[in-house]
């Protein structure tokens, strides 16, 4: 057997000598993490009765100041979870904590996920105080800050903040729709009147988002606002379907002859679906003749959406769906598959699982 | 004294609930899944369920049904309050048809629990 050169050997001695050396740094810093994890849990199993106590009116506050900085975590994960006179107090522990002002301290730190944590703690104080700072931070060039500053912006439920959140979807920068729809959905119905303005006035992206939360919201006063923006040949289709949807979800029978020339005369099959779908949600007999006649679509999509919203109008849509579907042509089979869906039908109340 | 079973996944909810009706002077359980929630409503015979609706294994309104399924016809009248985020109008409506007594919505007071946990049990069984 031939020895190996002296380097070679020393060479894979190293080798092997670090590749210990690092396993065993894994293994320390792991063990050291689940030490440190271990003990914060029971720092926390020790101190969230505390903040039950807190809730329950038996400490005060000032008992916890100095309490460990773990504290913080079960407030913060209790925080959006509670409301009135709880949310205040576990507000005003984190004020006299020193966390708020600690986190308006990292607002311009360099590190983004510091920013997104400063962002995400002024939020749950509910102060409107920093919405100036999370305004500005909605156009960080970290997606991730800008979009925990729109949930921020929401979770303190400041009005004044509603123009910016929209016009954040179309920044240079912008924050996803999702977020800001969110955002906007945490502030409340106090944002109502701000979205009503919007939906007039606003970009295409604020229009149909500002369509969409007042529809969530069954905004009645937005009916006509939302009729107009329906039939406003100029607005994008995404603002059109908004509106439809909306209207479908306020349950406004004095848009069904909107709705009723949108599913018929529109082009776009989309609008025409959105359109037939807020008739069904609707219900109102008299719309049925105009889903009828959408059934003679080309779009597959159209015929079948407004064959369910025949199906959904009792008893004339399933009426007019027996007559279509006992005749020949394109309508028949989409008449026919909507009458068996009803008749199939598993009671709602129990599928959905969540 | 009024026995509360508790069925929430999140441990701090269910012990902050737990807490706030153990200072009523009730008896209180807690569970953190639906099926577990199921099986002690069965063994213990609670006067009140608080029931969260999303849940592993078994969501709230499944386990709302199976309690007004139930051939115990005493558990299948068991009062069910549902502490959930989910309280749109369908919601509500699915929450109601599934048998539920209640609705508190998340974001919650633990006030108005206590004053809905109040009014779902007998009259005068919580001393004030």
């Amino acid at each position: 057997m031939t020895a190996l050169p002296a380097p070679v050997l020393l060479a894979s001695t190293g080798v092997t000598g670090l590749v210990v050396l690092l396993l065993l740094s894994v293994g320390g810093a792991h063990l050291a993490r689940r030490r440190r994890e271990r003990r914060d849990a029971a720092r926390r199993a020790e101190l969230t009765p505390l903040i039950y106590t807190l809730l329950d009116g038996e400490q005060t506050a000032q008992s916890l100041v100095d309490a460990p900085a773990v504290l913080d975590d079960v407030v913060l994960h209790l925080l959006p979870q509670l409301r009135g006179h709880d949310r205040q107090v576990l507000r005003d522990l984190l004020i006299s904590r020193g966390v708020v002002d600690r986190a308006a301290e990292q607002i311009s730190a360099r590190a983004p996920w510091r920013r997104g944590r400063a962002a995400m703690l002024l939020g749950a104080t509910g102060s409107t105080r920093y919405t100036p700072d999370l305004v500005t931070l909605l156009e960080d060039r970290s997606p991730d800050v800008r979009s925990a500053a729109a949930r921020a912006l929401g979770r303190a439920g400041d009005v004044d903040a509603v123009p910016d959140l929209l016009a954040a979807l179309t920044a240079v920068r912008p924050v996803p729709s999702g977020i800001v729809g969110m955002a906007l959905l945490d502030v409340g119905t106090a944002a109502l009147p701000a979205l009503r303005a919007a939906l007039g006035s606003g970009t295409a992206p604020a229009r149909a988002l500002s369509a969409s939360l007042l529809g969530l919201h069954g905004d009645l006063p937005a009916t006509a606002a939302l009729t107009a923006a329906l039939d406003d040949p100029g607005a994008s289709t995404d603002v059109r379907r908004a509106a439809a949807g909306a209207l479908g979800r306020i349950g406004a029978p004095q848009a069904g002859d909107a709705l009723s020339r949108v599913a018929v005369l529109a082009v776009d099959p989309a609008l025409r679906s959105a359109a037939a779908e807020a008739l069904g949600r609707i219900g109102d007999p008299a719309c049925v003749a105009a889903l009828a006649a959408g059934m003679s679509a080309s779009d597959l999509r159209v015929r079948t959406t407004c064959a369910d919203a025949l199906a959904s109008i009792t008893p004339e849509g399933r009426d007019r769906l027996r007559v279509l579907g006992a005749l020949d042509g394109p309508a028949a089979p989409a008449a026919r598959a909507a009458l068996d869906a009803v008749s199939s039908e598993i009671p709602r109340s129990l599928t959905g699982a969540h | 004294m009024p026995h509360v079973l508790v069925v929430d996944d999140d441990p701090v909810i269910a012990d902050l609930v737990a807490f706030r009706l153990g200072r009523l002077g009730l008896e209180v359980s807690v569970e953190a899944d639906g099926e577990a929630g199921l099986a002690a409503a069965r063994a213990l015979h609670p006067d009140l369920v608080v029931l969260d609706w999303m849940m592993p294994r078994m969501n709230g309104l499944e386990v709302c049904a199976a309690l007004r399924a139930d051939a115990d016809a005493a558990l299948a009248r068991t009062p069910v309050l549902l502490l959930t985020a989910k309280a749109q109008e369908p919601d509500l409506e699915r929450g109601f048809a599934a048998g539920a007594t209640d609705f508190v919505a998340k974001p919650f007071s633990t006030r108005e629990l206590i004053s809905r946990v109040t009014a779902a049990l007998p009259p005068g069984s919580i001393q004030a």
